[in-house]
């Protein structure tokens, strides 16, 4: 098994609208992917299906062999999944420090009545690394509604890296990012995938091909091509239907 | 910098405000120590003393979790009677009461939260209201346990043994005192609860459930825990209740109840530890007033709590500490 | 036990018809006044914990007016009018400032405002209930074939029915429902179409509360009229809404009527057990289907 995560003729439908067709994709392990396609291509959906945000209308997710298909949120994030969402997910009342320290409490209590939370040092020391790693230890207290939207999104990955995934899924982790903040996070992502499969969604498919191993390209809701970048810049219908519209 | 600047400006009062915030249980007790001397009579100490920590308990729920129930006049009452009835028809002493006022009103809660917690926002008040409304109908009609419609009568505590001294328990001044040693232990665990990881998962909850859930957070259990514990602390206060009046009136259940601790905690400060005694003395002190020269007090209640919403949202303490720019601990 | 065998014996078919339409009757307050509720909700994303509250002004301002008027008809049609004036003020002036600063404030807000209500009502008409004689023209009972039937209650069928089509044509066939069914959905699209959606608000909120109102007068001369009417009928709304799926109006309508007939049916057994099975009702309902029976899941935030 050196597929992390196989979706098998996955489908979604909204009322009667099919925004997902039928979509089969196998993700390598400790690789880095990209889903690419042109705005409405199913790109969102397929990822918020791979993730359990909703659940799919027909076929079957599985990780690491297992089904999880329709499985609870929560219980993506305890088998090992963690996501960032594309619209900026924190909890905007507590501190940078607290929204990380929170979600890496996860890994070692949930119902601890009793600890005080300031005694846990291992979790306070994870989370302190983790702000630094993404490059925001100076915003350490700040309140999270008060941060930048960049420094928002850096705080959202630390917030998924302290979940320990093995299967990391970022949701156009650049939208909105200034052009020094984009090249930070695509470095971070480089970073990132080192350790463990990273799965992304981009629109910008120049951002994505030269770090990524594997390219999955939707469009209309249908797979349209899936490969290596080369593969991909060789494919012609990719050629038409994306790149044609992309030039300069 | 510009917290170096507010700090001098707000001077004494900020600091003396961190340091209640910092030592809440310490403070609050110090606080409800001297109480009864700064109060028109010992009894109005004793009834805000119980509605203090009943609306700590819904606070913990709202405040902290951030579920709106309009059904915690159940759980109070559930104390009451859980109490109350171990004393009238078995005889029990009246700490195996309170306990026992505390399990039973964590059981209802139990009950009413897991039906609850299946639904979301607005829907969850409505559905505690209606389920509370249930409870009260049911202990209105229980006529052969719980007295029905004359309330249960007959909770005769007048004297308790504490550590070999008899306490006359009649006597405001040594029942508030007694009841106080309660308080302080549910305060003390109250902050605890708070402090730990637990209270940080509540705090995500009421942020952002589905953030919280895709930490690996169930995010269902853990508001069903929530409503649990929030119905023990407000068992505790109903229990109390019943010592304290020698009764149960079964009006105690009616919505009325639940509004009252929800304006509560409102005047005191949704999510702040010391917020409901305040609420809670405030709302006591000013019926009391009110009382005495319009029989419709009912409408400057009602008054106040548009005023609240309105242009207060964050109560008379959360206020304070908005004002003053006090952290969080 | 002989004693419920003796009950199960008496249950006639034409006992248990008559029930239903007597629970028909009863589901037809609970339609008028889920219908408001759900209507604003569906609109506003509002709960109107005052709901009750305008019911009760509804009932008192009928019985207000008849001892003016004398005319029942009048009543019927001048009271929405004038409790759906109140509601106005109360979105205008109470209400408006709230939105966008989260759900729970206008609960919080309708909560209080419905004490105001109660105790202004208990100052203008005192503490004690006022009987409200059934109508002229609509006394005594109709033979229904398995039965005879109060008329009034049949009325009230008659009634709600005309009321619910009315409602249902005017957000259906007009272009003023159009465009609140598209404010229901998507209130930025309707903003975008360059339409004043505050005013939509505004107009719903009147429609629910005259609604409300409405119920109150028509209920009026089943009840005592009393300044805590409203009180017990919010929870049964709530009960009534949670059942039929929050802002459905459709739901309002096939619950409202459900647990009339429910209450009713169980009344039969005893009369405590009627009141608590419309509770058992929704914690099935919750536990089978939480969105309501005909509420969107995903409408639960």
């Amino acid at each position: 098994m050196s597929d992390i995560l196989v979706a098998e003729g996955v489908g979604k439908k909204f009322g009667g609208f099919v925004a997902l067709k039928e979509v089969s994709v196998r993700f390598a392990r400790d690789k880095l992917a990209a889903i690419i396609g042109p705005n409405g291509a199913g790109k969102s959906t397929f990822f918020n299906v791979i993730s359990g945000a909703f659940p799919a209308s027909s076929g079957r997710v599985s990780f690491e062999g297992h089904d999880i298909t329709g499985l609870p949120p929560h219980e993506y994030a305890r088998r090992g999944i963690a996501k960032s969402f594309q619209i900026t997910n924190v909890f905007p009342q507590l501190s940078a420090h607290e929204n990380v320290r929170v979600a890496a409490q996860m890994q070692k209590t949930r119902y601890n009545l009793w600890t005080p939370r300031a005694a846990i040092r291992e979790l306070i020391e994870e989370a302190d690394q983790l702000l630094e790693r993404v490059g925001i230890a100076g915003k350490r207290h700040a309140v999270a509604r008060d941060l930048a939207h960049g420094e928002q999104r850096c705080l959202e990955i630390a917030m998924a890296l302290a979940c320990k995934p093995r299967l990391l899924l970022l949701d156009e982790p650049t939208a909105g990012m200034s052009p020094e903040e984009t090249v930070k996070m695509m470095d971070l992502i480089v970073w990132l995938a080192a350790e463990r499969t990273v799965i992304l969604v981009e629109h910008k498919m120049k951002l994505v091909m030269g770090i990524c191993q594997q390219l999955v390209v939707l469009h209309h809701g249908e797979l349209l091509a899936q490969g290596t970048p080369d593969d991909i810049r060789a494919n012609d219908e990719v050629r038409r239907v994306y790149l044609g519209q992309g030039k300069h | 910098m510009s917290e170096v600047n507010t700090r001098q400006a707000a001077g004494a009062w900020r600091n003396a405000i961190n340091a209640i915030v910092r030592h809440r249980v310490a403070a609050t007790i110090g606080f409800l120590i001297i109480f009864p001397w700064l109060v028109p009579y010992h009894t109005l100490a004793i009834n805000i003393l119980i509605w203090g920590l009943f609306a700590l308990g819904f606070n913990l729920l709202y405040g902290y979790a951030g579920l709106l129930s309009f059904g915690h006049a159940a759980l109070l009452g559930v104390g009451s009677y859980g109490c109350g009835i171990v004393i009238v028809h078995w005889g029990w002493p009246w700490y195996v009461a309170i306990l026992c006022g505390t399990a039973f009103a964590s059981a209802v809660a139990c009950v009413i939260g897991f039906l609850a917690i299946r639904t979301r926002g607005i829907y969850f008040s409505m559905v505690t209201l209606a389920l509370a409304e249930c409870v009260y109908y049911i202990f209105y009609k229980w006529e052969s346990v719980t007295g029905g419609e004359n309330g249960l009568r007959g909770i005769n505590v007048s004297t308790i043994n504490l550590a070999g001294f008899e306490i006359n328990f009649l006597d405001p001044v040594n029942k508030y005192y007694v009841m106080l040693g309660v308080v302080a232990i549910a305060l003390w665990l109250f902050s605890r609860i708070l402090a730990s990881p637990f209270g940080a998962v509540l705090e995500t909850i009421r942020e952002n459930d589905s953030r919280a859930a895709a930490c690996g957070y169930n995010v269902a259990n853990t508001k069903l825990m929530a409503f649990v514990l929030s119905g023990a602390f407000c068992g505790v206060a109903g229990a109390l209740r019943a010592l304290h009046l020698s009764t149960v009136p079964v009006e105690v259940m009616q919505i009325s109840t639940s509004g009252d601790v929800v304006m509560m905690a409102l005047l005191g400060g949704f999510g702040t530890f010391f917020g409901p005694f305040i609420g809670a003395a405030v709302f006591q002190l000013f019926g009391d007033a009110l009382t005495l020269w319009t029989t419709h007090w009912q409408l400057y209640l009602g008054a106040t709590f548009i005023v609240f919403v309105l242009f207060f949202p964050r109560g008379i303490w959360g206020s304070i500490l908005h004002w003053l720019r006090v952290a969080k601990p | 036990m002989t004693e419920v065998s003796a009950l199960m014996l008496n249950i006639t078919l034409d006992l248990l018809l008559l029930q239903i339409v007597t629970g028909i009757a009863l589901g037809a307050v609970y339609v008028l006044v889920a219908l408001g509720l759900s209507l604003i909700f569906g609109m506003l994303a509002v709960v109107n914990f005052a709901h009750g509250a305008f019911f009760m002004v509804g009932a008192y301002m009928g019985v207000w007016l008849f001892t003016q008027t004398g005319n029942f008809w009048v009543c019927l049609v001048l009271v929405p009018l004038g409790v759906g004036a109140i509601g106005l003020l109360t979105e205008r002036i109470l209400v408006r400032p709230l939105y966008g600063r989260g759900i729970d404030y206008p609960l919080l807000l309708t909560f209080g405002l419905s004490y105001i209500f109660v105790e202004v009502v208990r100052m203008m008409f005192g503490l004690n209930g006022i009987p409200f004689s059934t109508p002229q023209g609509l006394t005594g009972a109709v033979d229904l074939g398995f039965g005879h039937f109060p008329r009034y209650r049949l009325f009230l069928i008659g009634a709600t029915a005309a009321i619910v089509t009315a409602l249902y044509m005017f957000i259906e066939k007009t272009s003023y429902g159009l465009i609140i069914r598209a404010g229901a959905r998507d209130p930025e699209i309707v903003r975008v179409l360059g339409i004043d959606i505050s005013k939509i608000w505004l107009v719903v909120f009147g429609i629910g509360t005259g609604i409300a109102g409405l119920s109150g007068i028509l209920a009026a001369p089943l009840q005592s009229v009393t300044p805590e009417m409203g009180i017990s009928l919010l929870a049964d709304a709530f009960v009534v809404t949670v059942v039929g799926g929050m802002g459905s109006l459709k739901g309002a309508v096939v619950a409202g009527v459900l647990v009339g007939v429910v209450v009713s049916l169980t009344s039969l057994v005893s009369p405590e057990a009627g009141r608590v099975s419309i509770f058992i009702l929704m914690a099935v309902v919750l536990l089978v289907r939480p969105q309501g029976l005909f509420g969107r899941t995903g409408a639960l935030g």
